[in-house]
This record gives structure tokens, sequence and C-alpha cells, in this order.
């Protein structure tokens, strides 16, 4: 027994099992002439291409849409109104719905762009209902409530599903090898990332509203052209039917109970929930069991299998197989692998300034968090920013990298004024920065959180591979760099603190940024990791890298940084070297206060 | 087809007098309907500000309010206004119990889940009141029902002049216990930081689910007398619910006065769109604000943005 | 080790496909039935859902019927069996309902169901797979504007456009002083009540009959108050109603409510249902009310006597109009099955329907080569607390027509 269970495991088995079932599904209608059962797969097949299709927006991207079967009426329209006002075989216009589709949810993308959460899973339940509205009042393109019948398949009734059938097989196809696709390049770990945490993703230079709208576009393509196949397959177009919001909510299901992020979940799930379909309308009469079975599965399933089958499937397969051995993540800090690389172009004579920052303010309702501070930041330098809780300096990194927007004041880039610019392109600009609180996706493995940022908005670094290619090589070397080269396929958040801030610093370094903003690397974890953070800051700096670092760690300030800047209560009051930093009363007064006065200065380590 | 068309020989005095009493009375409509409207949509807000829920079943509770009261009317002949005495308590241990069973455990899981469970819930007592109730639409028609008060010249449904009247008394109430009562206070500080209110020592696990079972039966008092002013089914139970997401994302999520406002408003939308525009748009009022607001004014008249806030 | 999964997996491939094999080779191959076996005909009607009520009329009507058909010896000496699914007034189900009655039950002969919003998509399923489709209630002119071959025929009088027909000539063949001179005609936006409204509002406009309000409400609508003040501000003398059932009801008393007594008043299909109606809007309020209908108990027609008889004594009241309806649709699937002698050739049987004319407890019905039916509508008018048949006058009731509402006076 506990051989089979080990056997369950093996990938090649899963692969055959995935061939078996399309040779089936392919040679099914061949085989069998049963009707009912080929109306079955058709149907299940139409939910399918709209699980797959949700799973690239809701599984990958984390935005739940409740208005997917918008698709799958405008599809259905379009060849409607098309074929019986301007003819022609409903099959010709099949492509032209999956482009009606894409550009509806264009254009819902570019509204709901600066909607999350409950905002955008409203705006889908309002578009869909809405578009039932306006097909019902524009009945001079609709025929509103009578509907539209499109002409009637008149070849032999043994093959009479067939073309439906196989388009539609096709169609499933395309949007396995869509979501496939999407899934293994950067587009893929850009809509993960936006999904495990969407302001940490801006700053990595990830085009959220772009990545949003290719995204809900993905998810519409498929599914208008398979919802265009399915008005004629039905044979009557009418509003209530094809804007239908349990049908929404049957996709939804389908991919949450085959397992959302997954590639097969949402084809499993939909033929499952098909079944039930089907089952609640023959055997218990449709209606009302249909909406307690499909109402009671949805909650059931949150409530009990959130995961969806296959992923729980694979997680109980794996900790079967991990049970006994110690977690690789458990395991002493691996070595690290200095950077071998061509030193950078040397800083300019003199140095020229990087970064300046002038008159920044920022309130939050009465709060002066930041009030005019102005400084600069020279190119090649590891420039410090010390200061007592509550100065303000987080907040400065925000107004750098561009999470919060200033209410006064400016922030010049390498020349270029970049106070009014969005996360992504200061990242694009060349500024990285980590978090006091370490953010990294949770739910990607550590390689592919350090090949999810984009070093600049192109084809070419959108299309590049996540798992092989050149990106992720790259990827790989960085994760040497900071040693954490063995924990390659670990789930991120399976890591220690310490080992999270290592990660975000190769993020960080696959940007290639001209600026590397720290906010508190030394915060948390233990010395050895101090040391090796100091270790991995000095060698970049060798190579030309620009650092500024928040820290409270003192010995590792004075001895890590030149120069220093001190702020208080929201403003710089000083900047120095190390030595003048350390004695300056001001800082002292700032830091603790006139009683106190240190007997004699801080050593460096 | 064309709207209304043109009024026969008045003299032009006539004809806008006639306008202006029309005018009175549709905003005298929508202006009754809107105090229903907000008390619904407050039970909703309420849960959201404590619990950052937005309960989907809210409008199938809603519906379900109207059928315990339309039972209680037929079988028993009791006033489906005075029905509220007994809706009301009976939905707030409903709102008890799903709050255990279903919300509890969902605590800490991500939005998506709650929404979808919500939803879920709403279809499975859409299923439920059909399979108990029939299809079929019903009213609650007590001897009022078809009367009306005429007051210079414009008409007042009886039974809209007393559901008015019943909403603002609740909502006042309402607003009386969570200004002036204890556990009304720790309400309004679980709403407005949760930590911060767990910090200074409310029990934040029970004012949850009191919160909950509270914003469920103002529902159910709402429920009593829709049962009076709209025949209902069970799956009318959509369009509430589109009414009652237009109404928060109006006034804003979080806010009770924005709520308030938020249903006034949407009743005399939906009525002048019925009446000057076309009746046959009236129906896409709800969602076509949805847009309108979400796309230009995300945080509605007054309340927190929708759009999470930037982390630290 | 490679290899050895690839061959593992043809392996296993080769082995399901032979599987299926064998499996198609094995499956039945069920013909039809002998005779001796039972003649199974296929329903699906709303019994839960928007048109709930008139389905499950219809549903006693197809009853009786298959009663009556059984007890004179069957249906070409088979006993006829009734395969009945519910479709909670819901298309998509409809359609799927249909399917699986034809596919997997596969029943011989299909009767329709009920409204026609409900027989638009079944009709198209039927013709999809090529069976003839008889239906008792879907009067929307779309539904014959297909060029179907098997069908779809409609067992009443006439399709929606005309049901006003004669209400309308007689309004106009009033003496001036008694004619409306204005009209507001507010509507569901529904395929049976658009039409029939249309109709009527084209002839009266042509005639003269001023229109002061015309619009179409949702069928989501729910409050009627506002629409109702809309049509009491123009003061017509004529309200033509489209309604159903529900909102038929609503309107009429939102009527009451904001004070408002029409001289005139038309509805569609609400007035038509007998003491639900009274109940929905209150026994005083129905005075005078026109409506259009297509059956009533005391007509003279071949075969409603026993009918009627037969229909009370099986469910202790008399038969409303659309259970009249649907034992019509058996009627005249009756008629067509025996006298083409087979139900193998569903065509033929359609073909029979266009050429010939069927008695039944409506009247003789015979149809156009679309499944039109050529025929008069009945038109009724509530008094006294009783709905009454007025037109034309060798069907009617009682001599007296009311003219102007009392109410109204």
């Amino acid at each position: 027994m506990s051989a089979v269970l080990d056997r369950l495991g093996s990938p090649s088995l899963w692969r055959g099992v995935v061939a078996v079932a399309a040779v089936a599904l392919i040679a099914y209608p061949v085989l069998y002439d049963d009707l009912f059962y080929q109306n079955m797969i058709i149907l299940s097949l139409v939910f399918a291409i709209g699980a797959v299709g949700l799973n690239v927006i809701m599984g990958y991207g984390g935005y739940i849409s409740l208005g997917q079967s918008a698709f799958i009426g405008l599809g259905a329209y379009t060849v409607g109104i098309a074929t019986t006002k301007i003819g022609g075989d409903p099959f010709v216009w099949v492509p032209a719905a999956g482009v009606v589709a894409a550009l509806f949810a264009a254009l819902l993308g570019l509204i709901a762009m600066r909607t999350r959460g409950f905002a955008f899973v409203i705006i889908t339940i309002a578009a869909l209902f809405i578009l039932q509205i306006v097909a019902i009042n524009w009945d001079s393109l609709t025929n509103g409530t009578s509907g539209i019948t499109p002409p009637l398949p008149r070849w032999d009734l043994d093959y009479q599903n067939w073309p439906f059938y196989y388009s539609l097989v096709v169609l499933l196809a395309a949007s396995l090898a869509l979501s496939w696709w999407i899934r293994r390049t950067k587009i893929g770990t850009g809509l993960l990332a936006i999904r495990e945490d969407e302001d940490k993703a801006a700053t990595i230079g990830i085009d959220t509203p772009v990545y949003k709208i290719i995204g809900f576009v993905a998810s519409a393509v498929f599914l208008g052209m398979a919802g265009g196949i399915y008005g004629y397959y039905l044979a009557f177009i009418d509003p209530q039917g094809m804007f239908d919001i349990v049908i929404s909510v049957q996709i939804i299901l389908a991919v949450i109970l085959g397992g959302r992020g997954t590639l097969w979940g949402p084809v499993l799930g939909a033929f499952l929930i098909e079944s039930v379909n089907e089952y609640s309308n023959q055997e218990l009469g449709g209606g009302n069991s249909r909406l307690l079975i499909f109402g009671g599965l949805l909650v059931l399933t949150i409530l009990l299998l959130p995961k969806g089958i296959i992923p729980s499937v694979r997680d109980a397969l794996e900790r079967r197989a991990r049970r006994g051995k110690a977690a690789l993540v458990g395991a002493r800090l691996a070595d690290r692998r200095p950077l071998n690389g061509k030193p950078r172009v040397a800083p300019a004579q003199p140095p020229r300034t990087l970064l300046e920052v002038k008159g920044l303010e920022k309130s939050f309702q009465g709060v002066r968090a930041v009030a005019g501070g102005s400084f600069e930041v020279e190119e090649g330098t590891i420039t410090g920013l010390i200061g007592p809780n509550g100065s303000g300096k987080t907040t400065v990194f925000n107004l750098i990298g561009g999470t919060m927007k200033p209410d006064a004041g400016e922030v010049w880039f390498d020349g270029r004024r970049i106070d009014r610019l969005s996360p992504w392109r200061r990242a694009y600009a060349g500024i990285g920065r980590t978090f006091q609180i370490t953010r990294v996706f949770g739910g990607m493995t550590v390689l592919e959180n350090v090949v999810a940022p984009l070093r600049s908005f192109s084809l070419a670094q959108l299309r590049a591979g996540a798992v092989s290619g050149e990106e992720s090589a790259r990827a790989e070397r960085l994760l040497e760099f900071v040693g954490m080269a063995e924990y390659g396929d670990q789930p991120a958040q399976a890591l220690s603190f310490g080992q999270r801030k290592l990660v975000e610093l190769a993020q960080l370094m696959m940007l290639g940024p001209k600026l590397i903003l720290l906010d508190e690397p030394a915060g948390g974890i233990n010395p050895t990791l101090v040391a090796r953070m100091a270790d991995v800051i000095r060698e970049l700096n060798e190579q030309g890298q620009t650092f500024l670092i928040v820290e409270h760690n003192m010995p590792l300030v004075l001895g890590l940084c030149d120069p220093i800047l001190v702020l208080a209560r929201g403003e710089c009051i000083c900047t120095g070297a190390p030595a003048e930093i350390q004695r300056d009363p001001r800082v002292l007064d700032a830091y603790l206060g006139e009683d106190f006065k240190l007997e004699e200065p801080v050593a460096a380590p | 087809m064309a709207a209304g068309a043109s009024r026969g020989h008045h003299d032009s005095g006539s004809r806008h007098h006639k306008r202006m009493t029309e005018f009175i009375q549709q905003t005298a409509f929508g202006l009754l309907i809107g105090g229903v409207y907000a008390l619904f949509a407050s039970g909703l807000t309420l849960i959201f500000g404590v619990m950052k829920v937005i309960n989907i079943a809210h409008g199938a509770l809603l519906i379900l309010g109207a059928f315990l009261t339309f039972t209680l009317w037929e079988q028993l002949g009791i006033d489906p206004l005075a029905a509220i005495l007994i809706t009301t308590p009976a939905m707030f241990a409903l709102g008890w119990v799903l709050y255990m069973t279903m919300v509890r455990p969902l605590r800490s899981a991500p939005l998506s889940s709650t929404v979808l469970l919500t939803f879920g819930l709403a279809l499975v007592l859409e299923a439920v009141m059909g399979l108990v109730w029939g299809n079929n639409s019903r009213s609650a028609r007590p001897s009022y029902f078809d009367q009306s008060f005429d007051v210079a010249g414009i008409v007042l449904p009886k039974a809209q002049v007393f559901a008015f009247a019943i909403a603002i008394l609740v909502l006042t109430l309402l607003f009386l216990f969570l200004a002036r009562t204890w556990t009304g206070r720790a309400i309004r500080a679980a709403s407005a930081n949760t930590q911060g209110a767990a910090l200074v020592g409310v029990d934040i696990a029970r004012v949850s689910v009191l919160t909950f079972a509270v914003g469920v039966a103002t529902v159910g008092a709402a429920g009593s007398m829709v049962s009076v002013l709209y025949p209902f089914l069970p799956g009318s139970h959509y369009i509430w619910i589109a009414r009652v997401l237009s109404i928060i994302v109006l006034g804003g999520l979080g806010s009770l006065q924005g709520a308030a406002i938020g249903a006034v408003l949407l009743g005399l939308a939906e009525v002048y769109t019925q009446t000057y525009v076309s009746t046959e748009w009236a129906t896409a009022v709800p969602y076509v604000l949805i847009f309108v607001v979400l796309f230009f004014r995300p945080q509605g008249l007054m309340g927190t943005r929708l759009r999470e806030d930037v982390a630290v | 080790m490679r290899r050895y999964t690839v061959r593992r997996l043809l392996l296993s491939v080769g082995v399901v496909v032979a599987a299926m094999l064998i499996g198609a080779g094995c499956s039945d191959d069920d013909d039809g039935g002998d005779s001796g076996e039972p003649i199974t005909i296929g329903v699906s009607l709303p019994l839960t859902g928007e048109f709930s009520q008139p389905g499950k009329a219809a549903k006693q009507g197809y009853e009786v019927w298959r009663d009556t058909v059984n007890e004179e010896g069957g249906l070409l000496e088979r006993q006829v069996e009734l395969e009945i699914r519910d479709d909670a007034s819901d298309q998509n189900t409809v359609v799927s309902d249909y399917n699986a009655l034809i596919q997997r039950e596969d029943v011989d002969l299909l009767l329709g169901t009920f409204s026609s919003l409900l027989n638009l998509p079944a009709s198209a399923a039927a013709e999809r797979n090529q069976m003839l489709y008889v239906e008792p209630a879907g009067g929307a002119p779309e539904i014959f504007e297909r060029d179907f071959q098997f069908g779809p025929f409609f067992t009443q009088q006439a399709t929606a456009e005309k049901q006003g027909d004669l209400f309308v000539d007689w309004l106009l063949n009033l003496p001036e002083d008694e004619q409306p001179k204005t009209a507001a005609y507010p509507v569901l936006d529904d395929p049976f009540a658009l039409p029939v409204i249309e109709a009527m509002r084209k002839k009266l406009e042509d005639a003269g009959i001023e229109t002061v309000y015309d619009e179409i409400y949702p069928v989501s609508t729910s409050n009627f108050d506002s629409i109702a003040d809309s049509v009491k501000s123009e003061n017509p003398d004529l309200v033509a109603n489209g309604a159903q059932f529900d909102d038929g009801i609503g309107f009429r008393r939102s009527l009451s409510k904001v004070g408002f007594e029409p001289k005139m008043l038309f509805q569609t299909n609400a007035p038509s249902f007998g003491s639900q109606y009274s109940d929905g809007v209150g026994v005083k309020n129905t005075e005078g009310t026109f409506f259009a209908i297509s059956h009533t108990p005391d007509a003279t027609t071949p075969g409603n006597e026993e009918f009627v008889q037969r229909f009370e004594d099986e469910f202790g009241e008399p038969p409303a109009e659309d259970a009249a309806d649907a034992y019509a649709s058996g009627q005249v699937l009756q008629a067509a099955v025996e006298e083409v002698g087979s139900i193998d050739d569903q065509l033929a049987l359609a073909d029979w329907l266009r050429d010939n004319t069927v008695e039944t407890i409506l009247g003789p019905l015979e149809w156009e080569d679309t499944g039109a039916p050529i025929g008069e509508f009945l038109i009724g008018q509530w008094q006294n607390g009783k709905a009454e048949i007025v037109l034309p006058e060798d069907a009617a009731t009682t001599d007296e027509i009311i003219t102007v509402r009392p109410a109204a006076e």
C-alpha cells in the first residue's frame, strides 16, 4: 500500500494519466454516439476553458472575477449577431468573438486598474449585470428577451456534435498552452508576485496595472471564443442564459475545487462541476436543488478544502515523502560564493550626486513624519541614515522608492526628477529597496522570487523563462552570491527571517540597480548573518554599487557607512563621517537626550 | 419605445405646475424608499467596519426576513410591520449562528474566501427559500396596503410612510446604541482599529459575533418592511445585493452616515431614472453608480478607501 | 529509465483505447419500442419559478389528456406515458431538459412548455433534434419566423400580435363620445406581452387615439408606484398593460395606491387567472377590466364539456386557461399521429398539421406553414366579480360590455 502511495508522487505517472485522459477525450465521439454524454463533455469543455482562463487572473494573480460569464455572453452574442445580421457560418465568426471578449477585458481592466480586492470583485459583478441589462434593452441589436436563434446545424444527427466538440477541445488545448506558457515566463512570476504582495511587486519593476490587464485579457480571449461556439451549439442566445452569474460561480468553483494556481486543477474542477450540474438537473429536477448544491459546495469547499483537490493531494503526498527528514531550510547557513564579476565602471571623479532629496514633506493626518528633509547621496558610497525611532526614516525610503507620494518636495535621481513616477518606473531607473519587515513572495519558490523582478518593461523581459534560460541562470548566480543557492526550490515562506533578508537582497540585485536602499538590514538577525550582510554590502560596493542604509545597529553603521546622515523629527540635522557623527552633540541629543553623555566613542568592529 | 409624449392641450402654467407636482411626488417616493434602503445597508456597513467582511448574503437574508414576516402574516394574521418585533430577534439569533459556523473560521483567510463563502451562502438561502416557500412572488397585504395619505396633492402610500417611520426609529436606536452604550463604543473601537481595541481590553471575539448578529438583525427588520412594500421571491436577492453594494460604495465602506446618505441618493436616482429617463434602464442604476464611483472617487462620499493602504 | 516510462505510457494508452472500442461495440443499440410498448411523450414545464402557476395548470391539462386518451384505447393502440420535467422557468434548463428527454430518455414524441420565453429555445432544441414540436403557450411572433421544418405549432387561436384584435375592433366601432381619446401603454419586457400591446398601439394610433405614455419595464421591476404615478399624471382614458402574472397584479394595485382609475383598462394574462387574479388585486378592483383569453369552461366546442367535467373530478376546480391549452395540444398531437398512422416520420406529422384543421376544445385550429395559427382570440371582461367572455358575440357568456369602469366615474 505504501509502495502504491509512493508511486503516486511520481510526475511521470501523472503525465501518463493526463495523456490517457486526452486520448479518451479525443476518441470519445468517434466511438460512442451517445449524444447525452457528448453534450455533457461539451459543457464541461466550456467550463474548463473558463476555469483555465480564470486561473490566470485568479489563481496566478489573486484577483477574483465574478464576471467571467460575461465573456461567454459577449462571445455568443458576437457570433449570433454577426451570423444573423451579416451572414456567414457561425464558426467563421468565432475568432471575432475572442477579439470582442479580449477588448472588453482590456477595457474593464483599464477601469478596474485602480481597484483592488473587494472593489474589483464588485466591479466584475456590476459589469456582468450591466451587460445583461444592455443585452435586454438594446433590442435592435440583440433582440432583447426574445433572444437570437442562430442558423441550426443541418448535418447528420450522428455527427452533429463533432464540430462543436472538437473545436472546443482545440480551444481548451490552446488555453492550457497559454496558461502553461504564462506560468513559466516572467509574466507568470509577475502575476504571482502581485498575488502575494502587490505593493512589493511594484517596487521590483512589475508594472502592476499592465500585468493585471494582460492577465485579465488572457482569461477572456479563449472563453469568448468558447462562448461563441456555445451559443451556436445551444441554438438559442438570450440575456438571461448568457450573462448568468451562476455560471460565473460555477467557473470559480471549478478553479477552487480543482486547485487554483495549478495547471490541471481547473480542468478537473470543471468536469466535476458539470457532472454535479447534470446530476442535479436530471435527478433532482434543476432549479432550487441546483442552487442548493452549488451554494453548498462553494461553502464547503472554502471551509474544508480551500486549497482544492490537486494541491491538497500534492501536499499530502509531499508531507508523506518528507516524513522523518529535516527540512532543508533548517540546515546551517551555506557558504556563499563571492561575486566574480567585472568591476563596475568606477564612479566619476569628482563623485557625482546620485540621489538628491529636496525639501520632502509628508504628513499623516496631522503627524508630520517628514518635514523638509533634504540630503544627497553620492555615487559609489555606502551612506548611512540614522536617527531615533519616529524620525521618519522609513517614510523617507517610501518616498524615494515610490510607495508613497510626498506632500511637497522633490526627489532627483541620476539627473532626473522621479517623485512623480510609479514605483516600477523608479525600479527601471535603477532604485531598489528592501523593507524593514522583509517582504518576499511566500507562495513562490526562492528562485522564482529572484527571477520575478523586471529590469525594464520589454517583450524580451516578459517572455523570458522563469525556470530555465538566461534569467533564471542569472538568478541562480545571485543566489549563490548571497549563499542561498541550495534553497532555490523551497517556498519562500519556509525561510527564516535572516534567510529572507538574503533573498530580498538577491531580488534587488536582479534589477541591476544603481542605488540600493536597505531598511535595517541587520535588524532581527544573528551576528553571523549580520557579518555576512556586511560582507555582501562591502563586496558589492567595491564593484561600484551605491547604498543608502537605514540602521540602528551602531557598530555596523559606524564600521560600514561613510558618510552618515542623521534624521531627527523629520529633518536631516547633520551629516558627516562616522567619527564626527559619534561626537556631534546634536546627534547625541536627538538619540539620547541631554542628560546622557557617552563615556567614550564607540569602536567599529 | 418612446417616452411619454405630449401632454395634451394645457396651458403652460398648468403644465409647469403638473411637472412640479410630479417631481415632488417622485421625490417623495424616492425618499421614502431611501429610508428603508438605509436600514438595510446599515447592517452591512456595521459588519464590514468591524470584520472587513462584505456579506454578499445580505440580500438573501433580507428576503428571508420578508418570507418569515409573510408567513407570520399569512398564518397568524400578525401585521407585517409589527412583526419586526419577532423577526429582529429571530434574525439576530440566525446571525449569531452563521457567524460562529461560517464566518469565524475564516477570520484570517484572504478576502476572496469570505466573498465567495457569503456568495455560496446566498445561493443556499435562495434555494432553501425556494424549496420551503416556492418560487412565486409574494407580498404581505395588510389592510392599509392599498391606501395612501393625500398631502397637498401628493400621494404618500401608507405602507411606505409607516415603513419609513419605523426605519428612522430603528436607525436612531442603532445610532444611540453605538454612541451611548459600552458595547456600542466597543464596536466602534473595534471598527476603527481592531488591534488597538484588543489592547485596551475590548473582547474582539465577542464584539465580532455581536456585530454580525446585530447587522443581520437590522436586515430582519428591513425584510419585514420589504414584505409589505414589494412583491418578492427567492431570486430577488440579486437586485438587493446590487443595491446595497451600490450604497456602500457611494457612501463609503465603513461609514454609517455615508450609508444613510448613499441609500437616499440611490432611492432618488432609481425613481428619477424610472420617471425621466426610461423604466427600462432603472434596474441598471445601482450598477452604473458602482462603476462611476469606483472609477472617480473610490472612497465614496465619506468612507475609507476601498483601495488598501500602502504597507510599511 | 525514460524509455521504460514511455513504453508504459503507450501501453496504458493502448489498453484504454482498446477498452473503449470494446465498450463501444458492446453498447446497446436500443431501437424504439415495438407495438404494445407505451408511447413516451417528453415534456418540460415551469413547475417552479416565474411561470410556475400556469406551468402547474399546463401539467394538469396534459395529465387529463393522457388519461382521456388511454381510456379510449391509447394512441395507435399503445398507452401514452408522459415524462415531465421541471425547467424552473429557466431557458437554459428547458434546453437541457428537452435534450435529455430526446437523447437520453429516447422519448417518441414531444409536447411543449409554457410561455414564449421558454418555447423559443425549447423549439430550437426540438428542431435541432429533428422532432415535431407542438406547444400550448408560446404565441410570440418570433417563434414562427425562423423557417423551421418540424414546427413549432402553437395550439391557441392566434399569435400574440393578433390577440387584442377583437377588442380593438370593438373599441373603434364605439360611438365617438364613448371612444377613449388618449391611451397609456406600460408593458413588461417579455416576448409575448410586447407584441400584443405593440399591435394594439399601432392600430389605435392609426385610428387617432393619442399615445400619452409608452414605456417598457424590466422583468425585475417590483415597485410599480412610480410607474403608476407617471401613468396617472397623463390621465389617459385607456390603459393597456402588457403583463404576465405578478407584474400585472403589482401594477393594478399600484394604480389603486396612487388613486387612479382609468375609464378603460386592458391587461394581458393576469386577469385570465380567475380567482388568483381577484384575490391578488381585490375583487372590487376587477370590475370592467378587459383581457384576452383562449378558452372558457362554458364553451360548447366539441369535447369541452367532457374535459371540464373530468378536470373538475380530478382536481376539484374548473380548469384554468393554460390547462385547457395544454389539453388542446394533446388533441392536436393525437390527431396528427392518428391520421398519419405512425410516429417514426416526424416531418410527415408536421406536414400533415400544415395541411389540415384539428377540432379541439378551443375550437377548430389550423396553421400557416410557419406553425402560426389562423384564428381569433376571445376577449373577456370582469363583471360582478366574475370573468365573462364578451367577444366575439357567438362565444359571449354575457350580453353586456362595460364601456366605462364604474370606479372611474
